[in-house]
């Protein structure tokens, strides 16, 4: 009874199922065919002249409109759990990765993880990995799965093996990381990474990284610094990372991948003793 | 049926108006007006767009995007002695483009192509910065706008006249 609920509700918003209920009549048939081949004729060669005008780059296919947002964000979760089944031998079961290099997507933003299958998908964004798999996915399936992540906790079950944060000798506030994540250097134009990347603001698409694996933060600043990632909408990454020196990328990394971003980054953490009033 | 055809054609162009660069189009969106989510997509606001661009009279055209929290290009380079036309616009909040140390400070709004006139008599540095509160990181919103000599920036290419991000 249980089960039969929820398959009844899986295929409840399929919207094949109007189609397999009407009667069909061959007249009818070959009309919509007409009309169908007439409409895609017209609509691809309509696009073609639109296309050939324009040799602009496009960094990704998104745009936040409202509409891109509410589709992005209609998943649903427990059909993402059935899909995120092949997720789980890379980015665990618990969307904690074992291996350093593949980011966590536990608890991470839907439009975040929808914008990067997105980009998977319309090749924006390189992985000879996950580009056949987004491409494998539906739209639908986009939505859900990135619904299925989302809801996932940010801290690992202690019951599971894996532990997250990874105990890290190095894990303390350092002066250069804590910097750049709660002020920023307004001296060079770095803006603090905590107003897009969280805990204190957020942009649409912008992942949390308070949970990520220190590689993989890594590894995606110098592809965004030298420039072998560009799907960013308005080169905002792109632009941040060229600015940070190798060290700071290296401290970030380290910053984030002990789960120190967590908590909002303050004065208190730069300041390496509390100061004693009288 | 034929009725039907007709309008499927007709609605199909309907729903993507925003990416035909028709006469037409741009009348109805109006001159100035651009959809601020959609700005990488098409139109001038394109990456390869940005920045700097020799007009055909030798003044030069700066298009920038001001958002949470840069603007792009992050260094601007621009001919001393030459009319710049300054055209910016928002990718999200109203921010406001100040050149430090000059009288020049000009607003972008989400949705609207601002257009300045600047002039700069002498090579030099200038730091833009963010002069209207933009939200979380706006006080470290800052770029840097360089005048260099006319012949020099002549003798570049079209890609380094675009910006001098080091990259
Ligand atoms: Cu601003």
């Amino acid at each position: 009874m249980w089960r039969d609920n929820q398959v009844r509700d899986f295929h409840k918003d399929d919207p094949l199922d109007s189609l397999r209920s009407c009667s069909w009549q061959p007249g009818m048939a070959i009309a919509t065919t007409t009309v169908v081949l007439l409409a895609v004729i017209a609509g691809t060669s309509l696009l073609n002249r639109v296309n050939a005008g324009s040799s602009h780059r496009v960094p990704s296919n998104v745009a936040w409109t409202p509409e891109t947002i509410a589709q992005a964000s209609s998943g649903k979760a427990f059909r993402g759990l059935l899909l995120a089944k092949r997720c789980e031998h890379c980015h665990g079961a618990e969307g904690f990765s074992p291996v350093g290099s593949t980011p966590n997507l536990a608890g991470l933003d839907k439009l975040a993880v929808w914008k990067q299958l997105e980009d998977f998908r319309d090749g924006k964004r390189s992985s000879p990995v996950m580009e056949p798999i987004a491409q494998s996915l539906s739209q639908r399936d986009l939505a859900d799965v990135a619904a299925y992540y989302a809801e996932l906790p940010v801290y690992a079950d202690p019951q599971d093996n894996r532990v997250f944060p990874e105990p890290n000798a190095q894990a303390s506030h350092s002066p250069i990381a804590s910097r750049l994540v709660a002020f920023g250097e307004g001296s060079r134009g770095i803006p603090p990474c905590q107003a897009c990347h969280g805990p204190v603001g957020y942009k649409p698409g912008a992942p949390s990284l308070a949970t990520q694996n220190a590689d993989y933060v890594l590894a995606q600043l110098d592809a965004f610094g030298d420039g072998s990632r560009a799907n960013d909408i308005n080169e905002p990454m792109r632009t941040i990372a060229a600015l940070l020196s190798d060290s700071e990328r290296q401290a970030l990394a380290t910053y984030y991948g002990a789960g120190l971003g967590l908590q909002p980054g303050g004065a208190s953490d730069i300041a390496p003793k509390p100061l004693k009033l009288p | 049926m034929i009725v039907f055809t007709v309008l499927i054609l007709c609605v199909i162009p309907a729903t993507r108006y925003y990416q035909i660069d028709q006469p037409l189009m741009r009348w109805l969106r109006g001159p100035n007006r651009v959809d601020p989510a959609e700005l990488h997509l098409s139109g001038e606001f394109v990456e390869n767009n940005l920045g700097t661009e020799i007009d055909p009279d030798g003044s030069v055209t700066v298009r920038m995007i001001a958002q949470q929290y840069l603007f792009v290009p992050h260094c601007v380079l621009v001919p001393a002695g030459v009319p710049v036309h300054l055209r910016i616009t928002s990718a999200d909040a109203a921010h406001t483009f100040a050149l430090i140390g000059t009288h020049y400070a000009v607003k972008a709004l989400p949705g609207t192509i601002t257009e300045a006139q600047l002039q700069f008599a002498n090579p030099g540095e200038y730091t833009a910065a963010c002069a209207e509160f933009c939200g979380a990181g706006h006080f470290e919103m800052r770029s840097e706008l360089k005048v260099v000599p006319r012949e020099q920036f002549q003798a570049l290419d079209s890609v380094k006249r675009g910006g001098c991000v080091a990259r």
